[in-house]
């Protein structure tokens, strides 16, 4: 068994003086697509935005691929292999896409672009528009793109499916699942959305109360409601 | 949470009641020459003070806050020298005194209404603007010969008892101290006051959360120029306790040098503390007449390093961080070093604020 | 005729060099968020720069290289001594740039003394335009500086650092969260954002008369001109500068100097009243 790629050990951070995770500990192998789950509010984007340096770790270690990021710049969590696609996209609304996806990775060369728009072929087709005149779907297939043209080991996600119309949201969920099966990348998945959940998961993980609750193979999700009656149902 | 910003001002208003004491017993024992050169740094404690309520309370950087200073000096000048068109027969102090508190007053409404209007100027913008004010009108006095331009005007007459003009002369030491003291004491309550009040509070939540007081239902803007015309009529006040005494007024109190200084004698003072912010002023002052023969030029260097080192490292200011480490002192004996103290200096949000 | 084209020369002159300034300004405050008051003395030490060249005995055009090099340098330390620690702060930053500011003007009254020294012209000729002779040295100024700014606008416009660096004026976090070194974008954009001062600082220095408090005069019209011209993009400084640039030397030149600022302010305050983001204004993301 390999070293887990990712691994959370006793994190504690939030916004300013509150705690969102405490304590929270959590490993992701080489190569598996995590599923992150839980109520509004209990951590979810809170983990992915201290996993990328935007939050301050009041405790707790970070490693990724076998580099300490306890608090390193987010720049540095990029730079050690972790691509971030956020909760609402954060696209350039005044760059073209092609410009948005440089900002992905800025020595990218030609064939990386083209390869980026490969996986979603309505980029290609408005490669001179900006960021900001597509639609939710597309800015979202951008943000994605971008994160991926800069060759991450490990991709996270905050909830891509939010907002996007279910067609969009299964090609998106096919192409994760292709590039994670093809260049063997790990995928974190911040999601509400059971469909996305269970066609790109091996297995999911509940947060609650700022910690993991309960860890389940997403199989077993379709198989026992209650467990998503006991973490998601209000 | 109110227990500890009570007992923090408990402190604050101790430390301000012993300096008051020994102001008020220092003529015993003092010579003439130093309690003058004090009723005039309390001029200049007043104007701290100012500041350190725009500023420091109502989180309005004010860069130019000599301009009211200046404003109040010349206001109470152009009185008392009787330069006033139309008015000329009207030379009474206290006239001059009210002219010193209007005129800054209404100059700052004026910009207020222009700057908070709508999202208005943010924070950090704001004290370029009145940075720009300070620069502007500095020019324009030099440039305008009523006031005397470059020279200004000179044989500012001194406090005068009579309602115009006439009576008794407040110019000898002693009784001069006093009175500049119970101008400083004065102006000092009064801003103290608006500070303690639901007024003051509801200013405090407007500094730390605008939007949120905002959408709470608060018109922020008529609170920002609000506040800023009373700093801008203490700081007229302080102006105009300063010609009496000084007889002179020329540009050099009305432009960016003096609003640098005062800004410098707050942030080593500290911000958010009256109290610490008169100090400030009067230690930096005292200091500046004892060594500034001593060090020459570099005093200044001096005094602007630490100015950078004390905003860098210091937020509270050096007096201000004497009154927190005496606070947390006084808690800790009193609670016997039970209760865990975290910032002492804590803000009431918005949210709290309604919920009181 | 001639006089027209005399008037119309000295203000372009102005608003390009005011220009040079406000771009400086506006790269340090949209990628980091730091007002830098310090700037007017930026452009203090530039024209100093020269100054000590020409007190060496050296020539004007080294002055000239040297300023913007040296300037540029400084800023870089200053970056990493000050402005670094104080960042996140946006009122800190005004203030510490502020003392900075009065350090920096106190050491040159140190150094050079109080009073005001001069260069000498570098090119004492005169160019015909219009049938009236016009300082050959003012055409270098604007030549230079147009050359200066439109290379600006290309390494930022034409160039991966500069999308990479436009990335992070538009959204900080997201930019690094892709990879993009914020920390050697800062000491970059400060360290550029001083060298165009201290160039700019440079170029005046034959004009005007140095003294150690010049800085303000020259700070306070660039600073007009980002306000005015709106707050986070790299653009509005060209807009603000030329507005701000030309009205000023317009109303000096018919009016007098101090009614020719007061008019400037009040205009400015006047188009912040009515158009709060400024006149090219974009919504900035606050992070």
């Amino acid at each position: 068994m390999d070293k887990p790629v990712l691994e959370l050990d006793g994190i504690s951070a939030g916004y300013g003086t509150g705690l969102v995770l405490q304590d929270l500990s959590l490993t992701v192998d080489r190569g598996e697509v995590l599923g992150i789950m839980g109520r509004n509010g209990v951590g979810k984007s809170t983990l992915l935005k201290t996993l990328m340096g935007l939050l301050k770790v009041r405790s707790g270690r970070l490693t990724f691929s076998g580099h300490d990021l306890t608090n390193a710049p987010s720049y540095r969590v990029a730079a050690a292999g972790v691509g971030y696609v956020p909760q609402g996209r954060e696209v350039f609304p005044d760059f073209t896409i092609r410009q948005n996806l440089i900002m992905g990775n800025l020595k990218a060369r030609n064939d990386d672009i083209d390869a980026a728009m490969d996986l979603f072929p309505v980029l290609r087709e408005r490669a001179r528009a900006t960021g900001g005149s597509l639609s939710g779907g597309q800015q979202q297939q951008l943000a994605i793109a971008r994160a991926l043209i800069g060759r991450p080991a490990l991709l996270v996600l905050d909830e891509p499916s939010e907002g996007i119309q279910p067609s969009i949201v299964r090609e998106i969920g096919t192409t994760l699942k292709q590039v994670s099966a093809e260049k063997g990348m790990t995928i974190m998945l911040v999601e509400q959305n059971m469909d996305m959940i269970t066609q790109c998961c091996d297995r999911v993980v509940f947060l609650e109360g700022g910690r993991i609750a309960t860890s389940v193979p997403a199989a077993q999700l379709l198989e026992s409601p209650a467990l998503l009656n006991k973490y998601m149902a209000f | 949470m109110i227990r500890t910003a009570l007992s923090h001002m408990k402190t604050e208003s101790l430390v301000a009641g012993i300096l008051l004491v020994v102001l008020l017993l220092l003529p015993l024992g003092a010579s003439s020459w130093l309690l003058s050169d004090l009723s005039i740094y309390f001029s200049y404690a007043l104007f701290a003070a100012s500041l350190a309520f725009v500023w420091g309370h109502c989180g309005l950087l004010c860069l130019g806050q000599a301009v009211f200073f200046g404003l109040g000096a010349y206001a109470m000048s152009l009185v008392t020298l009787g330069m006033v068109p139309g008015v000329e027969g009207m030379v009474s102090t206290w006239l001059g005194f009210a002219a010193a508190i209007a005129v800054p007053a209404l100059a700052a409404q004026l910009l207020g209404r222009f700057l908070f209007h709508a999202q208005g100027l943010q924070g950090a913008f704001f004290g370029i603007v009145t940075l720009a004010v300070a620069f502007i009108v500095e020019r324009l006095f030099i440039n305008w010969d009523f006031v005397g331009g470059l020279n200004g005007l000179m044989n500012v007459p001194p406090i005068v008892l009579g309602l115009n003009g006439d009576g008794y002369e407040l110019w000898e030491a002693v009784p001069l101290y006093y009175a500049a003291l119970f101008v400083l004491v004065l102006g000092f309550s009064v801003l103290a006051a608006l500070m303690r009040s639901r007024w003051g509070l509801a200013l405090k939540a407007v500094a730390s959360h605008e939007m949120r007081t905002k959408s709470l239902g608060y018109d922020t803007a008529h609170y920002k120029t609000t506040a800023f015309s009373i700093g801008a009529a203490i700081a007229g006040l302080a102006g105009a306790l300063f010609v009496v005494q000084f007889g002179f007024v020329s540009p050099s109190l009305i432009g960016f040098g003096l609003s640098a200084e005062v800004l410098i004698w707050v942030a080593l003072g500290g911000r958010g503390m009256l109290v610490a912010a008169c100090a400030g002023a009067i230690l930096v002052r005292v200091l500046e007449s004892n060594l500034s023969s001593v060090f020459g030029d570099t005093w200044l260097l001096l005094l602007g390093g630490l100015f950078i080192v004390s905003v860098m490292f210091l937020p509270r200011g050096l007096v201000g961080e004497a009154i927190h480490g005496l606070d947390r002192w006084r808690a800790k004996r009193r609670k016997g070093g039970s209760t865990p103290r975290g910032k002492a200096v804590e803000r009431l949000s918005p949210s709290e604020y309604t919920a009181r | 005729m001639s006089s027209v084209a005399t008037i119309v020369l000295d203000a372009s002159n102005y608003a390009l060099i005011l220009l040079l300034i406000a771009l400086g300004l506006a790269i340090i405050f949209g990628l980091m968020n730091v007002i830098n008051l310090a700037h007017g003395e930026f452009l203090m030490l530039g024209a100093y720069t020269v100054l000590s060249i020409q007190m060496a005995g050296g020539p004007f055009w080294l002055g000239l290289i040297a300023a913007p090099l040296a300037v540029g340098l400084f800023g870089l330390v200053i970056e990493e001594v000050v402005i670094r620690r104080v960042y996140h702060r946006v009122l800190d930053t005004i203030l510490a740039t502020w003392g900075l500011s009065l350090l920096l003007k106190q050491s040159i009254v140190l150094v050079f003394g109080p009073g005001s020294h001069s260069i000498e012209d570098p090119i004492s000729a005169s160019v015909m335009i219009f049938g009236a002779p016009y300082p050959a040295y003012r055409l270098f100024i604007m030549a230079i500086s147009l050359l200066v700014v439109t290379a600006t606008f290309l390494f930022f416009f034409k160039t991966r650092i500069g999308l990479a660096a436009r990335g992070v004026i538009a959204n900080r976090n997201m930019a690094a969260c892709l990879g993009i070194n914020t920390r050697n974008l800062d000491r970059m954009t400060f360290s550029l954002g001083a060298a165009l001062a201290g160039l700019a600082g440079a170029v005046i220095a034959p004009l005007i008369s140095l003294d150690p408090h010049l800085g303000l005069g020259y700070l306070v019209p660039a600073f007009l001109a980002i306000l005015v011209g709106g707050l986070g993009s790299i653009m509005a400084p060209v807009v603000g500068a030329a507005g701000v640039g030309v009205t000023e030397n317009l109303a000096a030149t018919f009016l007098s100097p101090v009614y020719a600022q007061l008019i400037v302010f009040i205009t400015a305050v006047l188009v912040i009243r009515l158009a709060p983001g400024g006149l090219l204004g974009k919504k900035r993301r606050q992070t």
